[in-house]
């Protein structure tokens, strides 16, 4: 069961379809790109550096080459969500990444960040639906996808 | 080790002693007293105390005023016979000799201050029941000068501080703990009261009803039965004639219930200045920097003069009041004598004189209602009413309108007279004077005197207390990439509602709620995936023990835990341990702190 407000995260999220780059930075600069006009982004800058941080010390990574580069900042006023799907392989230190989220996340709102990542990775787990996640086309199908798994 | 067994004699109790037990056991548990039980025994014993030293004190200043005036009579007759000269130079002498004993004893003071309270009213409401023996005598002996050489103040004052400190001498005695100490001082008050006015039952709601601020009948039982052994005291001494004996009091109409009702309203509306002037004396008079005694001495000199042009300013006002109701006395001599009256009293008052100001305050709600009741004499003849009565209902409702406790002015009035003629419009003129002067007033006479000692006795605790002291050391700290797995486990095994989290250097670096993240903790998904570092708040409050308790305090509000983290200063952020408002507050409320008991028994 999704809740109401993890539905809205989700739909509201901003997908890319077959992220293309070389390195773990590359792949982050171009998802942190995506919310350079979004609206609950009041900092570009100072989400990149958070996230850049965060990433420095045990980089959050799953089995299966799942990543979740996040960071708890005011530099956003509200969480948003960027989802990437990379059918080439991105390599982020030891791992190979085909499913990316990149969550920022305000500092008061630590139960949102621990709702939306407990979420993704409950359901990302099942590797049938990540290869289903990785191959969506846009954010309906990849949504679809996280609905019929739950 | 070797055992040797006992005889069977003695192992088994023989059925004598078997039976003498099973007696003890049925006595003991029938019988026992409970906290209450002994409490209120004590405090007969304190109703007993204070009547007698309210007696000695009495006694005391009747001869102490004889060798003023070489006079046996009362104060008022006493002044009246003597010369111009001396009328003005007696005040003054005894406002010197009053003021000298307040400098001798304020010297000695410095240290004792910090252990225990000077006054009953701290003593009962924010301090820890221990009234300071020096304090005490010094200011009845301050007061016994003032009262003893025409003073405009009432005794009560130093009636109930010494009827109080035997009650705090038997609390601390018998080792009581502090809340019963400090319900034997209350005790100790109410039977100063009752001693002084000869009302055991005015006396326990004064203190319940000003002091305690509540009526409830734990709390109201022993006061009353303080009260009724002090007045039994007092009575076998003195006799048991209410202090104002009115005249015979008759309502001619019942239509009188209105000009009596107005009663009230007038004591309501001129309350809330009189209250005013009364700080208006005492601000003028600290901004004299002029040494006590000099003070005292002004205040005394001002009577003096007052009593130059008429004697009867002096004293506390109470054969005054009582000559007002068998005296037929004009309108504008009632007037002349209010107006001076007041002005001797904020002189005594404001120049910083010790001793009650109830018994002044009684004599100008029944003068106002007084004038008041020849006012509507004059304008309704034919109703015949009364003034004594409206001087009645103006003493209670003045009463009730200054103190803001109009439950114990109803009840006082009454045991003053003894008449119950007057209870239906005392009643509806105190409740009326009390509202009409809450609506103006929100700091009665005795509230804003001890707001003002519990703000600064409270200040003075705070500012006594080393934050170090309170430091329980080794606090749980997780290190910044701690995963969500130890951060559960953290949580689990420890009642604590916040983890600190610290760098390698042990720099403290947030904590994380147990709130923010108790929805989580059966969440498997997340164990490896968040880290400590994800879920703090860096905003965590902290303090340092280079701040003082009143900022540690404040910084609980922000953080609204009952734990803060200490570091070592705000620069370096290294984590020292950590402090628990429960400790500050038994500290505060004067108990030892034992760490070790501390640290288990208070959450983190």
């Amino acid at each position: 069961m999704i809740s109401r407000k993890l539905t809205e995260y989700l739909r509201s999220s901003i997908f890319i379809r077959g992220l293309e780059a070389k390195s773990e930075i590359e792949a982050i600069e171009k998802m942190i790109g995506v919310l350079s006009d979004h609206p609950a982004v009041k900092d570009p800058a100072a989400l990149s550096a958070a996230i850049f941080t965060r990433q420095q010390s045990d980089p959050p990574t799953f089995p299966g080459g799942i990543a979740f580069p996040h960071a708890r900042t005011d530099s956003v006023s509200s969480l948003v969500l960027v989802t990437a799907t990379c059918p080439q392989p991105v390599p982020f230190r030891d791992a190979q990444i085909r499913l990316l989220f990149l969550i920022g996340v305000p500092k008061a709102a630590v139960a949102d960040y621990l709702e939306v990542t407990s979420f993704l990775i409950r359901h990302v787990r099942a590797s049938h639906l990540l290869d289903r996640l990785v191959m969506a086309n846009d954010l309906p199908s990849f949504l679809a996808a996280f609905s019929e798994n739950s | 080790m070797d055992t040797v067994e006992a005889p069977q004699s003695k192992r088994q109790l023989s059925p004598l002693l078997r039976r003498l037990l099973k007696l003890k056991v049925w006595l003991v548990d029938h019988f026992r007293l409970s906290e209450r039980q002994v409490t209120l025994i004590w405090a007969g014993l304190i109703g007993l105390l204070g009547a007698l030293v309210s007696e000695a004190f009495r006694k005391a200043s009747e001869i102490f005023h004889y060798l003023a005036t070489g006079s046996n009579l009362d104060i008022i007759s006493s002044f009246t016979h003597l010369p111009w000269w001396q009328r003005l130079i007696v005040p003054t002498i005894g406002g010197i000799l009053a003021g000298l004993t307040l400098w001798v004893g304020n010297r000695f003071m410095v240290g004792i201050r910090q252990k225990t309270t000077t006054d009953y009213m701290e003593a009962v409401v924010v301090g820890s029941g221990n009234i300071s023996v020096l304090a005490s005598i010094t200011k009845s002996l301050s007061a016994l000068f003032t009262i003893s050489t025409g003073g405009s103040i009432g005794r009560e004052g130093p009636l109930v501080q010494l009827s109080s400190l035997m009650a705090s001498l038997v609390g601390r005695f018998r080792h009581f703990p502090i809340p019963q100490r400090r319900h034997l001082v209350a005790c100790g008050a109410a039977a100063g009261i009752a001693s002084a006015y000869n009302a055991p039952i005015a006396g326990s709601f004064f203190v319940a009803e000003i002091v305690l601020g509540t009526v409830v009948v734990e709390s109201l039982a022993p006061l009353i039965f303080a009260s009724v052994v002090a007045t039994f005291t007092s009575q076998a001494i003195h006799g048991s004639d209410p202090l104002y004996k009115p005249p015979s009091l008759d309502l001619h109409s019942r239509w009188e219930i209105i000009p009596l009702f107005f009663v009230g309203i007038i004591a309501g509306l001129i309350a809330p200045l009189y209250l005013r002037i009364f700080r208006l004396s005492e601000w003028a008079f600290t901004k004299v920097h002029l040494p006590v005694p000099v003070k005292l001495a002004i205040g005394g000199a001002i009577v003096g003069a007052l009593a130059v042009i008429d004697p009867e300013v002096c004293g506390n006002g109470q054969s005054l009041l009582s000559s007002l109701f068998h005296q037929n006395w004009f309108w504008n001599s009632i007037l002349w004598i209010l107006v001076l009256k007041i002005l001797a009293t904020m002189a005594t008052f404001g120049s910083g004189a010790v001793g009650g100001v109830f018994t002044p305050t009684l004599f100008v709600g029944g003068a106002i209602g007084m004038l008041y009741g020849q006012g509507i004499l004059y304008l309704t003849p034919q109703l015949r009413p009364d003034p004594a009565l409206y001087g009645l209902v103006g003493m209670g409702s003045f009463l009730a309108a200054t103190t803001g406790a109009p439950l114990m002015a109803i009840l006082m009035v009454f045991e003053l007279t003894l008449d119950y003629t007057i209870v239906p419009f005392l009643m509806v003129g105190c409740v009326v004077g009390y509202y009409c002067s809450s609506i103006f007033e929100k700091r009665f006479m005795y509230g804003e005197s001890l707001e003002r000692k519990g703000a600064a006795f409270f200040n003075q605790q705070l500012a006594e207390i080393d934050l170090i002291d309170l430091i329980h050391h080794d606090p749980i700290t997780l290190p910044k990439n701690a995963t969500f797995a130890e951060i559960a486990q953290t949580f689990v095994q420890h009642r604590f509602q916040h983890i600190y989290i610290v760098d390698d250097d042990r720099h403290l670096m947030g904590a994380i709620s147990l709130h923010d993240v108790k929805a989580f903790l059966d969440r498997p998904e997340l164990e490896t995936v968040v880290i400590a570092a994800d879920i703090m708040n860096e905003d965590f409050p902290r303090v340092s023990p280079l701040q003082g308790m009143g900022e540690a305090l404040y910084k609980f509000t922000e953080a609204q835990s009952e734990r803060l983290p200490v570091v070592d200063n705000f620069t370096s952020q290294r984590l020292i341990g950590s402090i628990a408002k429960t400790d500050i507050i038994l500290h505060l409320a004067g108990e030892q702190i034992n760490p070790h008991v501390a640290r288990e028994s208070s959450p983190r």
